[in-house]
């Protein structure tokens, strides 16, 4: 579904590679961890893949399409069949948790629409069953800036789930909450990945997380992929070269 | 132990600003030996003339709406301006700069240029007045809220790119909601401060209170003045009075 080529990326204003030459590809049903210490190239390779950061080199086709070759428009069509949630969020303050989840149908849907707020019975009624499969029926005129942690990354999967999606990408969903929360938000990214039958790709810094939920782990560092295989083989030696081996190149990179 | 040298010779050279200063201004506080004279001037404001009430009552609304719609339609046509003005969501490098450019051009000319051209070429009145004050807040809020829209948080810009909106709708739902606050609180700010100008456009011939002010200052109906002036106080802390609950009240 998704196949990376030779995938490579460097921010022009530091000489530091964040990805060097990745080749991996992803299926349909694969539920991924991404681990990798803090600027191992985790947060840029999972937006490579839909276009918000532009590789220097090499590929990435999502079901045989070039990504980097798509034009603005064809660019909009990848990207509506695949939602993300963010570390911070990202939702839009001042605008209620089913105002925010209506924003995942934009791609779908004109301009003019978009801009006075028609919404078609049929949009309606998903975003209530999207409202309610993520546990937030009751929050739903409440304006997003006066909901938890946890309840606003509810409403960041929900919005991608609006989108109807094939593929569902995290940028660390879970790093700015606590345990507990982390464990409600990864349960509820399951549940939505084996019912809607998406392929799922997220990053996380919780190993342990990593290992009870997902079907297949792959580590970077230092912008190389070092590992890529079950979650029942990412052990000790594993963690060890992923987190605690030599410092070079940390220091300056996100 | 808490001056360096560097402080000494901040604080020198701005003895010496100061001085030159004064000597430009010919600032002289002995020119307040005759005091009396402003007693016996602001002696003749009083009592206070209250026939003409109800025109002056009318002229001060009449400076309300002068401030009000240039303000207020200097917003509307700036608000798609600032996002072709601001770094992060101008459609090309070569746009940004040149409605940057042009919205400093346009702010550096003050208020009262405007009018004096307008004025003289649209004829007397409050019409040019409103135009004015239209064009000078456009460069000062065009300048406002595009730095405004640069310093939103980015998140739920990629966020609205990421469900596949178009990149011009993804920046206004992500942006505008995020600023807005602060849009309509500079936008009061304008717009006081567009009512002091309004009064200033009266005098040379722009309508409102301040041409009344003017007028009977200038035929010496001091009793008048006096409550031309009081008016305008008054009018100015409701302003400021209802601008602060509106602000409180948004925020």
């Amino acid at each position: 579904m998704i196949m990376v080529e030779n995938l490579s990326v460097h921010y022009p204003d530091t000489k530091v590679e964040a990805l060097t030459n990745i080749n991996v590809s992803f299926n349909k049903g694969d539920f991924v961890c991404v681990l990798g210490k803090s600027g191992a190239g985790k947060s840029t390779f999972i937006r490579c893949i839909n276009g918000l950061q532009k590789p220097t080199g090499g590929e990435i086709y999502i079901d045989d399409q070039r990504v980097s070759t798509l034009k603005e428009e064809q660019l909009r069509k990848v990207r509506r069949e695949m939602g993300m949630v963010f570390q911070h969020f990202s939702l839009i303050p001042r605008l209620s948790v089913q105002q925010n989840i209506l924003t995942g149908t934009f791609g779908y849907r004109s301009s003019f629409k978009n801009m006075i707020g028609y919404f078609t019975a049929n949009e309606l009624e998903l975003a209530k069953r999207v409202i309610s499969s993520v546990g937030l029926t009751e929050m739903a005129n409440r304006r997003v800036e006066y909901l938890s942690g946890g309840q606003k990354q509810r409403v960041g999967i929900a919005r991608a789930l609006m989108q109807q999606p094939k593929i569902l990408l995290g940028d660390e969903p879970v790093a700015s909450l606590d345990p507990g929360t982390s464990n409600h938000i990864f349960t509820l990214l399951k549940e939505m990945h084996e019912r809607l039958k998406l392929l799922t790709i997220i990053n996380v810094h919780d190993v342990d997380l990593a290992k009870r939920y997902a079907t297949r782990i792959i580590a970077f560092k230092n912008g190389h992929l070092i590992y890529d295989g079950s979650p029942e083989d990412f052990n000790d030696k594993e963690y060890y070269e992923t987190y605690e081996s030599e410092q070079q190149n940390s220091f300056f990179s996100m | 132990m808490w001056f360096r040298k560097s402080n000494i010779i901040t604080v020198a050279l701005l003895i010496l600003f100061v001085y030159i200063s004064m000597r430009l201004t010919e600032f002289d506080l002995t020119k307040f030996r005759d005091f009396r004279n402003m007693i016996d001037f602001l002696s003749q404001w009083f009592p206070m003339d209250f026939s003409k009430l109800p025109g002056m009552l009318e002229d001060t609304f009449e400076t309300l709406a002068m401030a009000f719609l240039g303000s207020f339609l200097a917003l509307l046509i700036v608000l798609p301006i600032s996002f072709i003005a601001a770094r992060n969501t101008s459609s090309s490098k070569f746009l940004f700069h040149f409605s940057r450019i042009s919205l400093s051009f346009v702010r550096s000319i003050p208020e009262i240029v405007f009018g004096l051209i307008l004025l003289t070429t649209l004829g007397l009145g409050p019409f040019p007045a409103v135009i004015a004050i239209m064009f000078h807040n456009v460069g000062v809020l065009g300048k406002l809220i595009s730095e405004l829209i640069e310093a939103a948080d980015p998140g739920p810009q990629e966020a609205m790119r990421a469900v596949g909106a178009k990149k011009w709708l993804a920046n206004l739902f992500s942006i505008l909601p995020q600023i807005w606050p602060n849009v309509l609180s500079q936008f009061f700010y304008r717009f006081e401060v567009a009512i002091r100008t309004s009064l200033i456009l009266g005098f040379i011939g722009g309508g409102g209170i301040g041409q009344r002010l003017f007028n009977d200052f200038k035929t010496f109906q001091y009793s008048s003045v006096s409550l031309d002036v009081l008016i305008i106080m008054i009018m100015v802390i409701i302003i400021d009075f209802l601008a602060s609950f509106v602000r409180n009240r948004i925020i």
